[in-house]
């Protein structure tokens, strides 16, 4: 239509107000008698008249609220009516159903991935549940101790145990507050039952802070009085068969104090960061153990509740310097302040680091959301770069609906609304997915997770997901075909442009090099994992056992071994403070000549018993051992070799240095070895003669092949001298590889999800295959009558798809070398990152690559030339 | 209850229409009542009764003549109906028997 050139149009808005504004019945004819009528206007008034005319009638004209009530001529092109639906969902099922392994490829890459990141959404939910339960949840804290020295400074957790007392004393913002200590089993007897619980130790408040259901008495009288203990449903129904009948009894302690049950609590679940089976009061724990009294030491947790209407960060700064008056720090050369975190921040956050509470299980709850998100991406580039392959064959059908009518919008919810249907269909299979595997999930993870279908929060999340995979991956096929040219369609001249193939392969390439991140990233876990656990610690952690001296062992023990060295099995016998898999201690007041007095040394001391190395098959690099034909080694220690570096002493053996005022001398140095996980160093180790008071546990070597019998024998010696202890053991190297379980369960997981991933990469690769080989059967046609080999065909048809997992390798392995960098920052002792650990990915992605494309260029090769070339 | 008399406007309004016959549709209805008649009558007002009127059943209405001075619109062109017709010669016995009844004096006073 052809306009008439005139310099004098009315006013463009009101024009646009009309058009839209109008009653829709006559809008026709309303917008050209007005052009006219303006036309009129014009030459009768002039131009600014006939605006203003133009302007007022078409204000006078607006009908806004006018619904159209003549029925049209013609019918509009309405998406959304029953039929077009109808149509729509019609050609998506014929669709799913004409390609049947495209669907399936597709279908089942989706609901992997979503199965795969709803699994790790419901653990990382699973995390952040730990201690949320909690009632005054926001208003609880934990306090930790930074100490300065020397211009460095150390977080520490542990508190003093009179801490808790003063904090409610001196800030009035606190409300209630209690000491926790270290929990750990001690034994316990009701007439002939012998049981040890984990047990711990709490002020009065602890129930009336902590939100932990009550079966029997209440928060207010449950830890009253020093004779009171609380115990768990389990508890009670060991020793009195219910909770009921519990209440009231009396039940005892380490067999010399008598205990009241005041209360019964449900059993803890996983969901809370403290565990125990039973708790007893702070105070009646300071009577058995009077240096806790003392500001001096370092003991129990710290926790608190705020007043609702306090500011912490105004109790944050009164309690930094809380203890300059306890002249805690008196004769030190560090200076202790107070700091708080957050309860329930502690699960996710407890690691210190330059004395704050930062990072802990957090970074693997980042880690996992991140390897979630990428697997969802991978699902999705799957989805779209099978559909954007197989749009040429859409291509037609997008044609036709364009040149009926069909607008752009509506093509593009047509796909979209295809994208969201099979990502319906993924989403239900990624469902009965979860809920099939989540057992096995659970005994990897350790947790106990159910699919939460009553949370109406859950189907959101499912919901949420749903919408985000189908708006993703329907996106690029959405935009890209309804933006064809239906006449170039139809006319048959369709041809992708390079633009078009670009984003495919560029998909492509960072599909394989997520996959090969994660390929490299298990490697390098695997592998540090097992260095770990097979690293020489420099003793021997096989055939070791080792039980704690408790009860009765304490005053027995020279008769313990002298027993236990008549069993057959038995080669060695001694005994240490802590374990032999894990010594945390830690002292500060070794001074020697030449030390620095403003620098603070942490030492790890050890009570060792006689033959202390023999047993644990150390080596001595100086010196000796202690032995009982020496009396003055009361007063010697053995130390290790850091220390010996630490202390910068020349020939250290026969040295006299200081610990606290009393003199020591060195009598042996030992060849350092690892009596800590390697997450950190080897730190300096003192180890003093303990023979008169043997505390912690009994170690014991054991011959190689009778463990059982050894064992059983062990066992028996240890009921008759300590019959009101039950007996535990444990074996070194099992709880040594304990120390490293969430790295185990890391490297397991990384292993599936690496694996899940390169399956779904797969998927992806295996259509588009197809769908290349399928474009070029012609093509491999002739090249097959003019002679080309099965070979040659099915290197051509892989060459092209080769190049791209090669450049995805290129691309990824930098990046997978600097998280996985980051990853072994966490162990003091790690492996080197070597080239052949890429090179052994990039293998594993191209074998497998070329085995899925073979998979389809084989089949194209093989096909008789005669049938892709008769129909032309 | 549906209006069956005629508004003096709308009197007007379909008489034009009438006058205007095959060619009668908004703008045309418009140009003649500002020309001939002299009045001041605004176009949205013009439109409105033509609906109006429509709606009453005195006029019935067809689209058509698309020009490109419309932007290629077509126009809505109005004929009046036989019930139009109806009203308006009973509009105008109405009114001559009115003025049949008047006094010869007044008539006098009245053409002079």
């Amino acid at each position: 239509m052809e306009r008439k050139p005139t310099s004098a149009e009315p006013p463009r808005w009101a024009t646009r107000l009309l058009a839209s504004w109008s009653h829709p019945d006559t809008r026709e004819e309303l917008q050209g008698d007005m052009l006219e009528m303006y036309a009129y206007w014009l030459e009768s008034l002039g131009k600014p008249a006939a605006d203003r005319k133009y302007a007022l009638a078409v204000f006078r004209l607006m009908r806004p609220f006018a619904r159209p009530k003549r029925s049209n001529d013609y019918s509009e092109t309405y998406s959304f009516s029953a039929a077009m639906i109808q149509n729509y969902f019609k050609i998506a099922f014929r669709n799913l159903l004409k390609s049947k392994t495209f669907s399936a490829v597709n279908i089942l890459g989706l609901a992997l991935g979503m199965a795969c990141s709803l699994m790790i959404m419901l653990w990382i939910r699973d995390e952040r549940a730990v201690d949320a339960f909690h009632a005054n949840n926001g208003q609880l804290y934990r306090i930790y101790m930074r100490e300065y020295f020397s211009g460095k400074v150390q977080g520490v957790i542990w508190t003093p145990g009179l801490l808790a007392e003063e904090l409610k004393k001196s800030i009035p913002e606190i409300e209630m507050s209690t000491p926790y200590s270290w929990t750990n089993p001690q034994t316990f007897s009701v007439g002939s039952k012998i049981h040890k619980q984990a047990t711990n130790w709490a002020s009065a408040d602890f129930f009336k802070m902590f939100s932990y259901k009550l079966l029997q008495g209440t928060p207010e009288g449950a830890l009253r009085d020093k004779s009171n203990i609380v115990i768990s449903r389990n508890m009670a129904e060991a020793f009195f068969g219910s909770a009921e009948a519990a209440m009231g009894k009396a039940i005892r302690f380490d067999n010399r104090k008598e205990m009241t049950v005041s209360a019964v609590f449900e059993n803890i679940g996983t969901n809370s960061s403290l565990q125990f089976d039973c708790l007893m009061t702070w105070d009646a724990y300071t009577d058995d153990n009077s240096w806790a009294k003392d500001w001096g030491s370092t003991d129990p947790l710290t926790f608190f509740k705020l007043r609702r209407d306090a500011d912490p960060a105004k109790v944050a700064t009164k309690m930094r310097h809380l203890l300059d008056k306890t002249n805690r720090d008196a004769g030190k050369p560090y200076k202790t302040q107070l700091a708080m975190q957050p309860f329930h921040e502690y699960y996710l956050n407890s690691n210190i680091k330059d004395a704050k509470m930062d990072g802990g299980r957090i970074e693997y709850v980042r880690l996992f959301s991140f390897v979630a998100v990428f697997i969802l991406l991978i699902a999705c580039i799957n989805f779209m770069n099978l559909a954007t392959a197989r749009s040429s064959r859409r291509a037609k059908e997008v044609g036709v609906r364009k040149v009926v009518g069909a607008m752009r919008s509506m093509l593009a919810g047509q796909f979209m609304g295809e994208a969201l249907l099979i990502a319906t269909l993924s989403a239900i299979l990624a469902v009965l997915l979860v809920a099939l595997l989540l057992p096995a999930f659970n005994s990897l993870t350790g947790k106990q997770m159910a699919l939460p279908l009553s949370e109406p929060m859950f189907w959101g999340i499912i919901a949420g997901l749903l919408a985000a995979t189908g708006l993703l991956a329907g996106s690029y096929p959405a935009l890209f075909l309804s933006s064809l040219n239906p006449v170039r369609i139809l006319k048959g001249a369709l041809k992708f442009d390079s633009g078009s193939v670009w984003v495919r392969q560029g998909l492509v390439v960072f599909q394989f090099g997520l996959s090969v991140i994660l390929i490299v990233g298990m490697i390098i876990i695997y592998r540090q994992v097992g260095f770990v656990q097979n690293k020489n610690l420099g003793f021997d952690r096989e055939n070791l056992v080792y039980f704690p001296i408790e009860g009765e062992l304490f005053n027995k023990y020279d008769i313990l071994k002298a027993q236990l060295t008549q069993v057959a099995g038995v080669k060695e016998v001694s005994h240490m403070t802590a374990t032999p898999a894990s010594n945390g201690n830690g002292t500060e007041g070794i001074t020697w000549p030449g030390s620095d007095p403003n620098d603070k040394v942490r030492f790890t001391p050890v009570g060792v018993g006689y033959n202390f190395t023999k047993t644990m098959n150390l080596q001595m690099a100086d010196g000796r051992d202690f032995s009982k034909d020496f009396p003055t080694d009361s007063s010697g220690v053995i130390v290790n070799e850091t220390a010996v570096k630490v202390m910068g002493l020349k020939d250290p053996v026969g040295r006299e240095i200081n610990w606290g005022k009393s003199k020591i001398r060195i009598v042996g140095v030992l060849k350092d070895f690892h009596y800590q996980s390697l997450h950190t160093a080897i730190r300096p180790l003192i180890a003093y003669l303990a023979a008169r008071e043997p505390q912690g546990s009994v170690i014991v070597r054991i011959q190689a092949g009778k463990t059982p019998e050894t064992l059983a024998a062990i066992e028996r010696i240890c009921k008759k001298l300590n019959p009101n202890v039950p007996f535990t053991y444990a074996f070194t190297d099992q709880e040594y590889a304990r120390q490293y379980q969430s790295e185990q369960i890391v490297g397991k997981l990384a292993g599936y999800f690496a694996f899940l991933a390169i399956f779904i990469s797969c998927l992806g690769l295996f259509g588009l295959a197809a769908f290349t080989a399928e474009q070029r059967t012609k093509e491999i046609g002739v090249r097959k009558v003019l002679g080309a080999s099965v070979a040659g065909i099915v290197g051509l048809l892989s060459k092209d798809f080769l190049k791209l997992v090669m450049m995805a390798i290129v691309l990824a392995s930098p990046v997978a070398w600097y998280i996985m960098k980051q990853w072994l920052q966490g162990f003091a002792y790690q492996i080197d990152i070597e080239w052949w650990m890429f090179a052994l990915a990039g293998v594993i992605a191209v074998l497998i690559a070329v085995f899925t494309i073979s998979f389809q260029s084989v089949k194209a090769a093989m096909v008789n030339p005669v049938r892709s070339l008769r129909s032309e | 209850m549906r209006r069956t008399f005629l508004g003096e406007l709308e009197e007007v309004v379909l008489l034009t229409v009438a006058v205007l016959g095959e060619e009668a549709y908004a703008v045309t209805v418009a140009q003649e009542l500002d020309q001939k008649a002299g009045r001041a009558v605004g176009f949205s007002t013009v439109h409105t009764t033509l609906q109006r009127l429509e709606e009453k059943g005195f006029l019935s209405s067809e689209m058509g003549g698309a020009t490109a001075e419309r932007g290629g619109r077509r126009k809505r062109f109005f004929r009046v109906t036989a019930f139009g017709r109806k009203a308006l010669r009973e509009a105008k016995e109405a009114r001559e028997a009115l003025w049949n009844a008047m006094s010869p004096d007044t008539l006098q006073l009245m053409t002079r």
